[in-house]
C-alpha cells in the first residue's frame, strides 16, 4: 500500500520563478490497484509519479511504501527501494541498447541476485505474456516501438515488484500498440497482482484503468 | 551480475568503434614511441658501459697503488701471474686478463702524438671483450710488427693500414727506446682514452721492449657477474688498487642518471598524452550515454555497479591499447636492437661524448611492466572525472532531458 500525507514539492524554491508542483497531496493507493494519475500537461502527474517512485525528493510531507517513509530516505536507500520494490516503464522505453531483449528483461533480476535458472524461467514466462518470446535474442534497436515498450514492461514486471510506475507508456505508440499494451498490462495486473500506476493523459490508458486520480495545478481534484 | 557488467562494459567500449579504434591507436603509438625512446636512452648508456667494460676495465680492475696517478714503470703489479692464477680458480671470475701499458710518443714521418702502448694477448682480449667487434679497418694481427691502433690516434697521425709508426718511451733502465710498428688494424671503441691514444701490441713485445719481467702487469681486468665480489676483491687485495667500473668511470654513472631523468620525463609526457586521450574519449562516451546511466540509476542499479562498468570499459580500452602498443613497441625495439638508430649525421658530437653514432636499443622486460602499470593506471584514473558526473546525476533530469 502506498500512502501520501500532505506531500508538497516546489521547483526553483525561493526564486522568483518558484513553482508549487505538488500541493498538500494526501492519497492512498491499495495493493493491486490499476490506477491512473491524470490531468492536463504540467499539472504535476510525472512529479507525483516520480515522488512515489523514490526518484525525486519532496519538500514536505510523507510518502509511505508499506511502512517505509520514502521521503525520509537518502539516495542510497531509495536506490535499494527502487531496485527491490518498484518497477518503472518510461515513455521512451529506455532499454539498454547493447543487451539482448532477454538480458534486458532479466536485468533487474540480475541486479537483485536471482539465479540464472530463475531468471531464464521468469523471462520466458513474462515474454510469453507480452508476446515477445520470439524476440528474446534480438537487440532493442531491431524492434518496433510497441515491441520495445513491451520489453520495457517485461523488464519492470520480471522481478515481481510490488508496484510498477508507468510514465506516459503509450505516448510514443500508435493506437493499435497502445491498446495492445494496455490490455497486456491489465492482464499482468490481474494475473500477477502487481499494482500499476500510470501517469498519462492518453485516452486508451483512461479507458483501461480502474481508478483515476485527477490532478490540477499540482492539487488533487478527486 | 559481474558477467552482465562485463558484457555491458565490453559492448559499450566498442559501441563507437571508430572512436575506440582511434583511442587504441593513440595508446599503442604513444606506448611504442615511449618503449623505443626508453630502449634508445638505455641503449646509449648501456652501449657505452658495455664498450668500456669490454675494451678496458671489465667490471673491476686491479692496479698497483698509485699507478693511476703516476703511470711510471716502477708502479706495476709485480706478481700479476700469481694473482691471475688465483683469480682463474675463483668461481666469481668469468675471465681475468693482464695488460701492460706505458705512455710515450708515437711518430710517423710527418706527425707525432702522445700515445699509450698497451701490451695484450689478442686471444684473451677476444674472450674478454670480443675485441674483433671494435675493428673498423684492417685485421687483428700482430704479425710482421703489426699493431692495432685507435681510430682517433690514426686520424691524428694520418696513418692507414700498412703505415709505419715509431713509438718511443723510456725503458726500465731509464733509456729512451723505440719500437717499430706497422698498422695492421684500426679500432674504434667509443672509449676516448683508447680511441685517441691506444696502440695495441703483443704483451711479450712490450715486456722485451721495456725490459720488465714477464709476470708484471699494469692492469688486471676482471669480468664478473657478482657485484659483491668487488668488495671481496678490495679486501683481499688491500695492498693493491681495486677499482670498479664506476670508480674508474664516474661519468658513466652520471650518464645513467641523466638518461634515467630523460626516461622519466618522456614517460610522464607520454602518459599524460594517454591520460588526456582516454579522459577525453571516456568523458564524451559517458556524456553520450548519460541517459542510459540515468535509467540504470532510476531502475535501481547501485552506483558501485556503474562505477565497475565504467572502470572495466576504461580497462578494456587500456588493455587493448597496451597489447597493441606492446606488440608495436616490441617490434620497434627489436628493429632498433638489431639495426640500431643511425645518427651518423651527429657522429662527431656523439663520439666526443663517447657515444656510438649508431645506437642500438636495449630491450628489458621492465619497460613492458612499467608501461603496463602506467597505462592501466592512466586508464582507470581518466574515468574518475566522468564517474563524478554520473554519481551526481539526477536520473529524472537526464531521462526527461533526453526524452
Amino acid at each position: 500500500m502506498i500512502v501520501l500525507e500532505k506531500v508538497n514539492k516546489y521547483f526553483y524554491k525561493g526564486e522568483p520563478k518558484e513553482i508549487h508542483a505538488l500541493k498538500d497531496i494526501s492519497l492512498t493507493i491499495e495493493d493491486g490497484e490499476f490506477s491512473l494519475i491524470s490531468g492536463p500537461s504540467g499539472c504535476g502527474k510525472t512529479t507525483l509519479l516520480n515522488a512515489i517512485g523514490a526518484l525525486d525528493n519532496v519538500d514536505s510531507g510523507k510518502i509511505f511504501l508499506d511502512d517505509k517513509n520514502i521521503a525520509a530516505m537518502n539516495e542510497k536507500e531509495r536506490t535499494i527501494l527502487r531496485l527491490n520494490e518498484l518497477g518503472f516503464v518510461f515513455q521512451a522505453y529506455n532499454l539498454i541498447p547493447v543487451l539482448s531483449v532477454e538480458d534486458n528483461i532479466g536485468f533487474i533480476m540480475k541486479l537483485r541476485g536471482f539465479s540464472d535458472k530463475e531468471i531464464k524461467k521468469r523471462v520466458f514466462e513474462v515474454a510469453e505474456l507480452l508476446e515477445i518470446k520470439d524476440k528474446l535474442n534480438a537487440l532493442p534497436n531491431d524492434l518496433s516501438g510497441g515491441q520495445q515498450q513491451r520489453v520495457a514492461v517485461a523488464r519492470a514486471v520480471a522481478a515481481k515488484p510490488k508496484t510498477i510506475l508507468a510514465d506516459e507508456p503509450t505516448a510514443n505508440l500508435d493506437s493499435t500498440n497502445s491498446e495492445k499494451l494496455m490490455a497486456m498490462m491489465r492482464s499482468l495486473n490481474e494475473k500477477e497482482g502487481v499494482s500499476i500506476i500510470f501517469a498519462s493523459h492518453d485516452e486508451y490508458v483512461m479507458q483501461s484503468v480502474r481508478r483515476i486520480i485527477k490532478l490540477n495545478d499540482g492539487a488533487l481534484v478527486e | 551480475m559481474f558477467k552482465v557488467i562485463v558484457k555491458l562494459a565490453w559492448s559499450n567500449a566498442f559501441l563507437r568503434f571508430s572512436r575506440t579504434f582511434l583511442l587504441v591507436i593513440l595508446i599503442a603509438l604513444s606506448m611504442a614511441l615511449m618503449l623505443s625512446l626508453q630502449g634508445i636512452y638505455d641503449g646509449m648508456t648501456l652501449n657505452m658501459v658495455d664498450k668500456t667494460i669490454r675494451s678496458d676495465c671489465g667490471e673491476v680492475s686491479i692496479y698497483q697503488k698509485g699507478y693511476r696517478l703516476n703511470q711510471v714503470l716502477s708502479n706495476n703489479i709485480k706478481n700479476a701471474d700469481a694473482i691471475l692464477r688465483k683469480l682463474d680458480h675463483d668461481p666469481n671470475v668469468k675471465l681475468a686478463i693482464k695488460r701492460f701499458s706505458v705512455e710515450g710518443l708515437s711518430s710517423t714521418a710527418r706527425k707525432q702524438s702522445f700515445a699509450n702502448i698497451i701490451g695484450i694477448d689478442l686471444k684473451q682480449e677476444e674472450r674478454f671483450g670480443k675485441f674483433s667487434l671494435f675493428l673498423t679497418k684492417g685485421k687483428l694481427s700482430f704479425e710482421n710488427y703489426g699493431a692495432i691502433i685507435g681510430k682517433g690516434l690514426a686520424d691524428k697521425l694520418k696513418v692507414h693500414i700498412g703505415s709505419k709508426v715509431i713509438f718511443s718511451t723510456q725503458n726500465a733502465k731509464g733509456e729512451i727506446n723505440a719500437l717499430y710498428l706497422k698498422v695492421a688494424g684500426i679500432i674504434q671503441t667509443t672509449n676516448i682514452n683508447i680511441d685517441n691514444f691506444a696502440i695495441y701490441v703483443p704483451i711479450k713485445r712490450v715486456y722485451d721492449f721495456l725490459g720488465v719481467p714477464h709476470d708484471e702487469a699494469t692492469q688486471i681486468a676482471i669480468r664478473t657477474d657478482n657485484e659483491a665480489f668487488i668488495k671481496t676483491l678490495k679486501k683481499e687485495y688491500s695492498n693493491l688498487d681495486v677499482e670498479s667500473l664506476l670508480d674508474l668511470y664516474p661519468m658513466l654513472k652520471q650518464m645513467e642518471d641523466i638518461m634515467a631523468i630523460f626516461n622519466s620525463i618522456t614517460f610522464a609526457i607520454v602518459m599524460l598524452v594517454v591520460f588526456i586521450g582516454i579522459l577525453g574519449v571516456m568523458y564524451v562516451s559517458i556524456l553520450d550515454r548519460i541517459r542510459e546511466f540515468g535509467i540504470l540509476r532510476a531502475i535501481g542499479m547501485p552506483y558501485a555497479y556503474i562505477r565497475l562498468q565504467i572502470f572495466l570499459e576504461a580497462l578494456f580500452v587500456g588493455l587493448i591499447g597496451y597489447i597493441c602498443g606492446a606488440i608495436l613497441g616490441y617490434l620497434s625495439l627489436k628493429y632498433l636492437h638489431i639495426y640500431g638508430l643511425d645518427l651518423s649525421a651527429y657522429s662527431a658530437g656523439l663520439e666526443k661524448f663517447g657515444y656510438s653514432s649508431i645506437i642500438y636499443a636495449n630491450i628489458q622486460a621492465s619497460y613492458f611492466s612499467s608501461t603496463f602499470y602506467a597505462i592501466i593506471s592512466a586508464s582507470l584514473l581518466s574515468v574518475l572525472l566522468p564517474l563524478r558526473k554520473i554519481k551526481n546525476l539526477n536520473p529524472i533530469k537526464v531521462i526527461k532531458a533526453n526524452t
